[in-house]
């Protein structure tokens, strides 16, 4: 641990202590009924959660900032210089200039784009598939989130495999029965980014049906009954009473796929190296920061890429509040 | 009121228990020693424990240890295998790096070593040259004049082929050796024939461009046309990583794409199992072919080894992985020398290089390999042709560049790429202070 790392600490247990003493003295003067110990003791008792969170999770996103105005070379650690908005100029010339960088924000794009509402749709889909009381549900519900529990890289690897360029891999093989020539899924631009969205949202959307079904799980059933009542068919019921209930899970939801889908590195990186067609944000920052050593760059593209993700998130957010 | 400073004294104790337990992960300046006044030398080999070279660096370090019990020195030795993702060996040496947990020696591969030296990562060990070390096995490991990693085995490339395949093909190739190597057109000549017999004809590795295979196997063809990377002091790519020699290089592989003679499509085991007539790759495939693959080459009169191809100018793959001393909180590096020398002596380069099939660095480590075996002419291609890849401490993105380039082959405009990569890599050179 660097001695800067122990300063912040110490700065932070001490504005803790600062805090704590303070709402004490506050609470002791309003509330008659005022316990000092229980008082202390949930401090205390809060101090470790509050100090790993801040060790593993804010600690980071600050030195991030600092790093951010430097010229942090991996490196020469110990050789920091503060260069003021120079990694920020250097990201709007890399994406003026049609760099790597441009590449990474339009795949990135187009990564979102298609695979939120793909995956979404799958896993909506799914739930409602597995919500129905019918015989052996629970062995599909098994199947389709038994992605999710295999690692990121066994499922590129295999997804490499049925994509493979050569006329014996299992997509193109299966295609050659129709006469379809074989076709290099992953090398030609037109088609890499969608295979890793097809595969990305087979993946994840495991996860978000089981969230779905939970969500469909607290629709209480006289609402359908009403609905049926009342004459309407599957998809007005699905409109009128399913889809409102699931509002608030839905919002979560997207929000969840938003950001991780914002953070994909894993599977271009297995499935295709570090090709303008296939690079994405995170890749681009993880090959600055690690394999070039720019981590004072990188961590000005990651601050940008912050600052736009959390703007989103609450556009977001205020887009689907309740009226 | 007391409560409350009892309260503050809590977190007062906390803090300074944290920052206290915290201080405990910095080094000191003198040596480590362990109980028994032993002084310690750590080292972080590359590979697993469990592989075939894990376990002949261990013997080493498990011998190393019991010679050197008089003199109180130790080595303690981890093993980090390396792989291309986030786990891999080089992300953790440079998290030992910012940490300040540096190991008192380290291997790495040789093309990394101009970035490490200028980063001041590695120690100067020009005083520690052993006599008999290949003299061409060292030139990567050097920066600015001084030395900073030695080598117990140097590694080469070639064209491994199925003597069935280019005997059915009317192909007789026992002529080409390294003294007397093959032109690039006698090599398009002998594809030609090869896919005339109905078989792909080699297998040229293009596929492996997410990690540095391809650059390593390929790089050397672009030696060959006469073309470059980088200027001398590796600070200048514009005009030579796009010059018209280099150019002609590149053209050369794309040409062996668009006439059919090699794809990006070829399966991994194709080779192996009589698919494909001759394969690129490094001294490693040997033993690879005599233990898993007995039912398509049942002895050394299936399978050849072919030199490089050379043109305008004669080049052939070298550079292998090395070791360095560290320059981290242990000032006092003797016993650090000590080990460096051990694991790079000649019985050590002796016993590590049976075990890995690669050519020993130690000219005294006489093989008696066969006149025209796979070893004899890795051997000899590494000492009248091996020619080391460009020295700049912008190697990590020249070897992206190289790779973008090669995945681009087929495709791309190759004028249009290579500028677009020269621009970049120069960019990236630019950066660095000089």
């Amino acid at each position: 641990m660097t001695g800067s790392t122990l300063i912040i600490l110490a700065v932070f247990v001490a504005v803790f202590a600062g805090l704590a003493i303070w709402d004490i003295v506050r609470s002791k003067k309003k509330n008659e009924k005022f316990r000092l110990r229980s008082t202390v003791t949930a401090y205390l008792m809060l101090l470790p959660a509050v100090l790993l969170a801040f060790l593993f999770i804010l600690l980071p996103i600050l030195y991030s900032l600092g790093y951010a105005f430097t010229d942090y070379y991996l490196l020469t650690p110990n050789d920091i210089d503060f260069i003021g908005f120079d990694n920020f100029k250097n990201v709007f010339v890399e994406i003026g200039e049609k760099g790597t960088l441009y590449h990474a924000i339009i795949n990135t794009l187009i990564f979102v784009v298609g695979v939120v509402p793909l995956q979404i749709g799958m896993a909506l889909g799914l739930a409602l598939f597995t919500n129905r009381k019918v015989r052996g549900v629970k062995i599909f519900k098994v199947c389709f989130f038994a992605p999710v529990v295999i690692s990121l890289s066994v499922t590129s690897f295999l997804w490499l495999q049925i994509l493979s360029p050569s006329d014996t891999g299992l997509l193109n093989s299966f295609l050659g029965i129709f006469g379809a020539k074989p076709h290099d899924w992953l090398r030609d631009p037109k088609t890499a980014m969608l295979c890793i969205i097809i595969l990305s949202a087979w993946q994840g959307c495991g996860y978000q049906m089981l969230i779905f079904t939970s969500g469909l799980s607290n629709i209480r059933n006289d609402l359908y009954e009403a609905a049926a009542l009342d004459g309407a068919n599957a998809w007005q019921k699905f409109k009128t009473v399913t889809w409102p209930g699931l509002r608030s899970t839905f919002v979560y939801i997207i929000i969840t796929v938003f950001i991780g889908a914002c953070r994909i590195m894993t599977q271009p990186m297995l499935m295709t190296g570090y090709q303008d067609h296939t690079v994405t944000l995170s890749y681009y920052m993880y090959q600055q920061g690690y394999k070039y050593r720019w981590v004072g760059y990188s961590s000005a593209v990651a601050l940008i890429m912050t600052l736009v993700i959390g703007t989103i998130t609450l556009i977001q957010r205020r887009a689907f509040r309740e009226k | 009121m007391k409560k409350i400073f009892k309260a503050v004294s809590l977190f007062a104790v906390s803090a300074v228990m944290a920052c206290g337990f915290a201080a405990c992960g910095g080094g000191g300046g003198g040596e480590e020693k362990d109980e028994a006044g032993n002084t310690i030398v750590k080292i972080m080999f590359h590979v697993d424990e469990k592989s075939t070279e894990g376990q002949a660096y261990k013997k080493r370090i498990d011998a190393f240890n019991t010679a050197y019990k008089d003199k109180k020195i130790k080595a303690s030795a981890t093993y980090q295998a390396r792989t291309t993702g986030a786990a891999g060996y080089e992300t953790e040496l440079l998290n030992k790096q910012v940490e300040g947990t540096l190991p008192d020696i380290i291997t790495f591969d040789a093309p990394n070593c101009a970035s490490y030296a200028k980063s001041a990562l590695l120690y100067d060990i020009s005083s520690l040259v052993p006599q008999d070390v290949q003299s061409d096995f060292i030139s990567l490991n050097k920066y600015d004049g001084k030395l900073y990693g030695l080598p117990i085995q140097e590694s080469s490339a070639g064209f491994f082929y199925n003597k069935n395949i280019f005997k059915a093909a009317n192909v007789d190739v026992s002529s080409y050796t390294v003294e007397n190597p093959w032109t690039l057109a006698q090599f398009k000549d002998v594809c030609a024939k090869i896919k005339a017999s109905g078989k792909t004809a080699v297998d040229m590795r293009l596929d492996a461009t997410k990690d540095e295979t391809a650059t390593y196997l390929l790089y050397p063809f672009i030696y060959a046309a006469g073309g470059t990377f980088t200027s001398e002091d590796g600070f200048t790519a514009s005009g030579y990583f796009n010059s018209a020699a280099t150019q002609s290089g590149f053209q050369f592989l794309k040409d062996l794409v668009a006439e059919g003679y090699t794809s990006y499509s070829i399966g991994a085991t194709d080779f192996f199992t009589g698919k494909t007539g001759m394969y690129l790759s490094s001294g490693w495939t040997i033993p690879e072919i005599e233990n898993k693959y007995k039912e398509t080459f049942k002895s050394r009169d299936d399978w050849g080894l072919l030199p490089y191809p050379q043109g305008t100018a004669k080049a052939s793959a070298t550079g292998s992985w090395c070791f360095g001393i560290t320059n981290n909180h242990h000032k006092d590096k003797e016993a650090a020398k000590e080990l460096l020398l051990w694991l790079t002596s000649t019985e050590s380069s002796d016993s590590i290089t049976t075990a890995t099939g690669m050519i020993a660095a130690r000219k005294s480590v006489n093989k008696n390999y066969a006149d025209g075996s796979p070893e004899s002419v890795l051997l000899k291609q590494l000492q009248l042709t091996g020619k080391a890849r460009p020295s700049t401490v912008a190697y990590p993105t020249f070897s992206t560049c190289f790779s973008q380039v090669i995945y681009s082959l087929k495709d791309g405009n190759l004028s249009d790429v290579l500028n677009a990569q020269a621009k970049t890599l120069q960019s990236e050179m630019d950066r660095i202070p000089r």
